[in-house]
């Protein structure tokens, strides 16, 4: 009787990790989808690099005006990270506010950083110009937090937000690039 | 919780002089369903790691640092699942109870303790190390970046200060040194710890965020054995105590230092066939009423009426404190009641005869077994075992049933031999009786034995020696 219970449990249990086992590999595949999309992602930072050490320059005497938000808004529609580096150098000169980029801040889950777009001394937009993507449940955890978290920012102007539970790692992550932009943009 | 006794004693009173084994399809299901909640068990923890496959963590291994994280998310898992078996096990299912019994069930949950909180252990210094080396931390740094920056993680630190708590007080060695009352009351601590386990489940790790199927099941599994516990630990005894409305009608002496406590109640018809189990008692009197007592039903239970009135009776001996002040209980005293438990009862019979052994108080429930589990004339036997002929309690009882039932009773009384380690008097063992010199035919017995924890295991010697199976032996630890 006890042989009977060892073998059917030493069975069933290896059935189900073979199962979970199998699954996963599934996963694992179109993980690493989903790093090469990452990847292009990573161009983009540096893309951004080049735009932050522009805004050094920039920062200074960019607040002036008001902005056509219009403008604004069509430049970080374009989801190229190399407009948003133009900008970045333009913003000086035109009256739109401009756009500050924060840190890109390492975590167990891959790095963030984010871009903000000012005008008239706010807050127009908050754009995630890199997110934690070390697997797919970082992935779909970025996904899910970045638009809830860019709404809350909007709405609280600072970085002064909570964070999303369940994504707790990506949130802090994203709230210390953002105040790290917020001090660029002297907010 | 009863009616499956109820139901297998009728056709077995009836089959058992008819020859061949009336309890064999009882004895397989039995032992089908132990077999059942064995894998059970298993596969719950293998369907932790399991979900941790599912979701690719196995790709976590790629790197040392992962290594040491992914180790440590499996350790997690697996900690957890044992936690939640161990719940289990001591929530007094009726489908445990029935399969293994109270005992054995809580022996696996003692068994479990120091498994679990190793993996507990491990899965904190792992995944310290892990992290610690994806952002270039130290452990200790790492750890304390944790607490201070990751909301819930706080939580998760008390926990498991809590479970070290739990578990060395419930080591035997310092388990003995503190009288009961406190052991339990640190054991109550195990559901602050699971409490602020759960919160970093759910919100630190990435297994079961928001949106996976991993964390249904996971809620399903915790939100489970919570629900578990409160019916069958809360509600039950209360609906019990409510039900049977006892209260304390006699006190009697039962011989030096023993008394027999006789209460009164409704619906007692259907603890028929409880007599031999065990309840836990709470006498509502004034500085006892938060005293559980466990104690074995030393009679079964009497009806008087069509409506189930009648009465119970336990016999206990001045162990503890607490028990001695059982002798001074007032008739009237409420009593509040959870059980019956245990698999001392004909529930667990898998033989045709039966041999009842029973040591000092242990005597008690096999007088009670003796009254109600079936047999034929002749293929009974009672071994009755004491310092001396007053210390075979109930003796007179046991006697007028053994002449009305057809067993056959002996009495063994007499100090046991220095230096030998034996269940038998001095002169039985000189003489070279064994367990086998009484009752001959072991093989086709069940052998029931109830009495202090050192000679219930010499007397299970001497049967497993005689090349009785282990299940066929049948035995209650009293002494705590």
């Amino acid at each position: 009787m006890r042989i009977r219970a060892v073998v059917s449990a030493t069975l069933a249990s290896a059935g189900i990790l073979l199962a979970g086992w199998q699954s996963g590999a599934h996963v694992a595949e179109s993980a690493s989808a989903v790093g090469t999309t990452a990847g292009t992602a990573g161009t983009g930072t540096t893309g951004t690099g080049s735009a932050k050490s522009g805004l050094g320059s920039s920062a200074g005497g960019s607040s002036s005006g008001s902005a056509a938000s219009g403008d604004t808004s069509s430049g970080t529609g374009t989801s190229g990270s190399g407009a948003s580096g133009s900008s970045g150098s333009s913003s000086g000169s035109s009256s739109a506010g401009g756009t500050f980029t924060g840190d890109s801040v390492q975590t167990r889950f891959g790095s963030v950083q984010v871009q903000i777009s000012v005008s008239g001394g706010k807050i127009t937009d908050v754009k995630a110009l890199q997110l934690t993507d070390e697997d797919r449940r970082s992935v779909q955890i970025s996904n899910r937090a970045a638009p809830l978290l860019r709404s809350e920012v909007l709405q609280a102007q600072s970085a002064n937000v909570q964070t999303i539970s369940g994504a707790t790692v990506t949130s802090s992550a994203y709230l210390t690039s953002l105040q790290a932009a917020l001090d660029a943009a002297h907010l | 919780m009863n009616t499956s006794t109820q139901t297998a004693q009728q056709p077995l009173a009836r089959r058992a002089g008819a020859g061949g084994n009336p309890f064999a399809a009882q004895h397989r299901r039995r032992m089908f369903r132990g077999d059942l909640l064995t894998v059970i068990a298993w596969s719950s923890v293998a369907a932790a790691i399991a979900l941790w496959l599912a979701d690719g963590g196995a790709s976590g291994f790629s790197t040392p640092g992962g290594t040491f994280t992914a180790l440590g998310i499996v350790a997690g898992l697996a900690g957890m699942d044992l936690v939640l078996l161990m719940l289990l096990l001591a929530a007094r299912l009726p489908i445990i109870d029935g399969a293994v019994g109270h005992d054995r069930a809580l022996e696996f949950h003692r068994k479990l303790g120091k498994p679990a909180l190793y993996l507990l252990l491990a899965h904190g210094v792992l995944l310290a190390v892990g992290y610690g080396m994806a952002d270039g931390l130290d452990p200790v740094s790492e750890a304390v970046s944790l607490w201070v920056q990751v909301p819930d993680m706080w939580l998760a630190y008390i926990s498991i200060l809590l479970f070290i708590a739990v578990v060395v007080t419930s080591l035997v060695a310092v388990r003995r040194r503190f009288p009961y009352e406190f052991w339990y009351a640190v054991h109550l601590l195990t559901y602050a710890a699971v409490l602020t386990a759960i919160p970093h489940q759910f919100s630190v790790g990435g297994l079961f965020a928001e949106g996976t199927w991993q964390r249904w099941y996971w809620l399903a599994v915790c939100i489970g054995t919570g629900a578990a516990l409160a019916h069958y630990r809360v509600l039950e005894p209360i609906v019990a105590t409510v039900r049977h409305q006892l209260t304390v009608s006699r006190v009697v002496s039962a011989g030096h230092g023993v008394v027999s406590i006789e209460m009164t109640g409704r619906h007692l018809d259907e603890l028929a066939g409880s007599g031999g189990r065990f309840f836990i008692w709470r006498f509502l009197a004034p500085g006892q009423w938060w005293h559980p007592h466990p104690f074995s039903l030393s009679a079964e239970p009497v009806t008087f009426g069509a409506d189930g009135g009648g009465r119970l009776r336990i016999t206990v001996r001045n162990l503890g404190r607490g028990s001695a002040a059982l002798a001074r209980l007032r008739p009237g005293t409420r009593v509040a009641v959870e059980g019956p438990y245990g698999l001392f009862s004909s529930a667990s019979r898998s033989r045709r005869k039966v041999v009842l052994i029973g040591a000092g108080i242990g005597i008690t429930p096999i007088r009670a077994l003796l009254e109600n589990t079936p047999f034929a004339p002749g293929e009974a036997t009672v071994i009755l075992r004491g310092h001396n002929q007053s210390g075979l309690y109930l003796g007179d009882e046991i006697l007028d049933l053994c002449q009305r039932r057809g067993a056959t009773l002996f009495h063994l009384t007499g100090r046991r031999p220095r230096g030998v380690s034996t269940w038998l008097p001095e002169s039985e063992s000189r003489a070279g009786y064994r367990l086998a010199s009484y009752a001959p035919d072991l093989a086709g017995s069940d052998i029931y034995v109830c009495g202090p924890d050192a000679w219930a295991r010499n007397v299970l010697d001497d049967a497993r020696q005689a090349g009785v199976r282990e299940e066929q032996l049948h035995y209650e630890r009293f002494d705590w």
